[in-house]
């Protein structure tokens, strides 16, 4: 910096115009990132709004009325798309968080290396992985709160408190999303990688998370995955706010917990690995 | 007919078919070789997820259910060929979807394939049969797993095997006629997106007469269905003349696939 103060001249008013054009930048860095990556999502825009639309429909007319014919008596005292519905908010947010953190992070530093590009400017990487996330948030949020409206047009929500559901299942995508991009942001070559995620990690959490059905119906061996699932704590804190789900309060505190812990370490694993990367 | 005509307007069936497609396949598993295997035999686990899950923890809370012809078979056997068939559309879409969409438009296989003698008729076939025997793989090793877990009813289970092929056939080639047709990726996610409804309404987790009748019309009108409902005959053990039916639908789809895939990789290629 003091070599800026000692340039004579056009070039000393150059530089410290320069300096001045990045004070706004380093300050908010992570919402210029936030912005340009919304103004990207126009390119696909159409499509997301559609499936983010279409998802529910098909899912809840599937789950709520086909498979809830096979179970007439409900579940926990409650309707089987009841059951179900905070299920699907939550994996609706996970799956966006999963997409978004997967290909997109592994492209930004290798096949359109983005993020090396916006590093060079006055914006840090922690700047990148903030504004990345809040945009990320942002589409769950949109997303989870279309399904929440095709849900209440289903008629299955049932509590006044309903609506902060939308909030938890946000939260849940941004755990499982902050926790895949720690991974992601290490990747150097592409071995297929992506592909195994899905299939050992995002398809086993949305099938022995307790989302179809009780957790306790699976074998105890399997039950585990549960515990460790953000997704079954988001489900189940969401069906809490749903339908008012019994449970102990200390198990609700744990799932809020759990899941803003999981945000947290996610968040600064990213961050260091971006830097890293980044600042090589 | 004088023997010095001009040469005809229409290639003739040798500029077709070189009947060389093992040059194709001997290229395919050759390209394997390269590839991450692991990635490839993960694909196995994908139904077996879906049985654990569905199968032992949904169908504890549903206990048995009732067949198109009428038999109660237990929760797990229910899906279970549901799941074999589905496997046998995913695994042929993706491979005839993505996977042709590459090699067509971005490493240009075909149309290095195509200056050599071999014609498009090889090159749909030699794709197809390499996408079976993956397809195949994954079949076999389910079958297992089902025998494992008690859900083949029936000896019919072992003709599961050819069925699965004959759908995983009929889907491999109308998807590679469909992909002939894209110009971008996002066109591809469509077909995912089509297949999600099928993959949910086909009578593969519940009986598809939770429906009202024009809804089931439609359902039947659709491909899963048919290859659901041989699969889940061959392996409950309950034959039916319907089958017959199930058998003719893939063999048109098939037909109709490979005319269509033939001839665009002809105009595409051999203008």
């Amino acid at each position: 910096m003091t070599s800026l103060d000692t340039t004579q001249g056009l070039e000393r008013d150059d530089a410290r115009r320069a300096v001045q054009g990045g004070a706004a930048p380093r300050r908010f860095g992570a919402w210029y990132v936030a912005e340009h990556r919304l103004l990207a999502m126009k390119g696909y825009a159409g499509d997301a709004l559609f499936q983010s639309l279409g998802n529910p429909l098909i899912y809840l007319f599937a789950l709520g009325v086909g498979l809830a014919s096979l179970v007439p008596q409900g579940v926990g005292g409650v309707t089987y798309l009841q059951f179900v519905a905070p299920a699907l908010m939550a994996t609706a947010a996970m799956t966006v968080a999963a997409n978004e953190t997967s290909y997109p992070i592994l492209s930004g530093f290798k096949w359109n290396p983005i993020f090396f590009g916006i590093n060079a400017s006055p914006i840090a990487p922690g700047q990148i992985v903030s504004g990345m996330f809040i945009q990320i948030a942002l589409r769950a949020l949109v997303t989870v709160a279309i399904y929440f409206g095709v849900i209440v047009l289903f008629g299955a929500i049932t509590s006044p408190l309903g609506g902060l559901a939308i909030l938890v299942a946000t939260l849940t995508g941004m755990a499982i999303g902050t926790v895949i991009a720690s991974y992601t942001s290490t990747i150097v070559d592409d071995k297929g990688q992506m592909a195994m995620l899905q299939r050992f990690g995002i398809t086993p959490l949305f099938l022995f998370s307790g989302t179809f059905f009780p957790l306790e119906q699976l074998p105890i061996l399997l039950q585990p995955i549960g515990w460790v699932s953000p997704l079954w704590h988001g489900t189940e804190l969401g069906r809490v706010l749903t339908y008012g789900h019994v449970e102990p309060l200390w198990l609700s505190v744990t799932h809020v917990g759990y899941l803003a812990g999981l945000v947290v370490v996610g968040l600064w694993a990213t961050r260091r690995h971006f830097a890293r990367r980044l600042n090589k | 007919m004088t023997a010095a005509t001009a040469p005809s307007r229409t290639p003739a069936r040798g500029a077709l078919y070189a009947g060389n497609t093992r040059a194709v396949i001997a290229r395919g598993l050759l390209a394997t070789r390269s590839t991450n295997y692991l990635v490839v035999l993960s694909g196995f686990f994908e139904p077996v997820f879906y049985l654990l899950s569905l199968g032992i923890g949904f169908g504890a809370l549903v206990g048995s259910v009732q067949t198109s012809t009428g038999q109660e078979v237990p929760y797990a056997a229910f899906i279970a060929p549901a799941l074999l068939a589905v496997s046998a559309m995913n695994g042929a879409v993706y491979d005839s979807t993505w996977n042709v969409f590459f090699k067509l438009n971005h490493s240009k296989l075909y149309q290095g394939m195509l200056t050599t003698s071999l014609g498009p008729l090889d090159v749909a076939l030699g794709e197809i049969f390499l996408a079976l025997l993956r397809g195949a793989m994954y079949a076999v090793g389910f079958m297992v797993v089902m025998q494992v877990f008690g859900l083949n009813l029936a000896w019919t289970a072992l003709l599961a095997l050819p069925a699965v092929l004959l759908i995983a056939f009929g889907f491999a080639s109308i998807g590679m006629a469909i992909t002939s047709y894209m110009k971008t990726f996002q066109q591809i996610e469509w077909v995912t997106f089509i297949m999600l409804p099928m993959f949910l309404f086909s009578a593969t987790f519940y009986p598809i007469t939770v429906y009202p009748e024009p809804i089931q019309w439609l359902i039947q009108a659709l491909p899963l269905w048919h290859g659901v409902e041989l699969v889940r005959g061959l392996t409950t053990g309950a034959l039916s003349g319907m089958m017959l039916v199930h058998i003719g639908y893939f063999l048109v789809m098939i037909a109709i696939g490979i005319v269509f895939t033939t001839n665009r990789l002809r105009a595409l290629f051999l203008k």
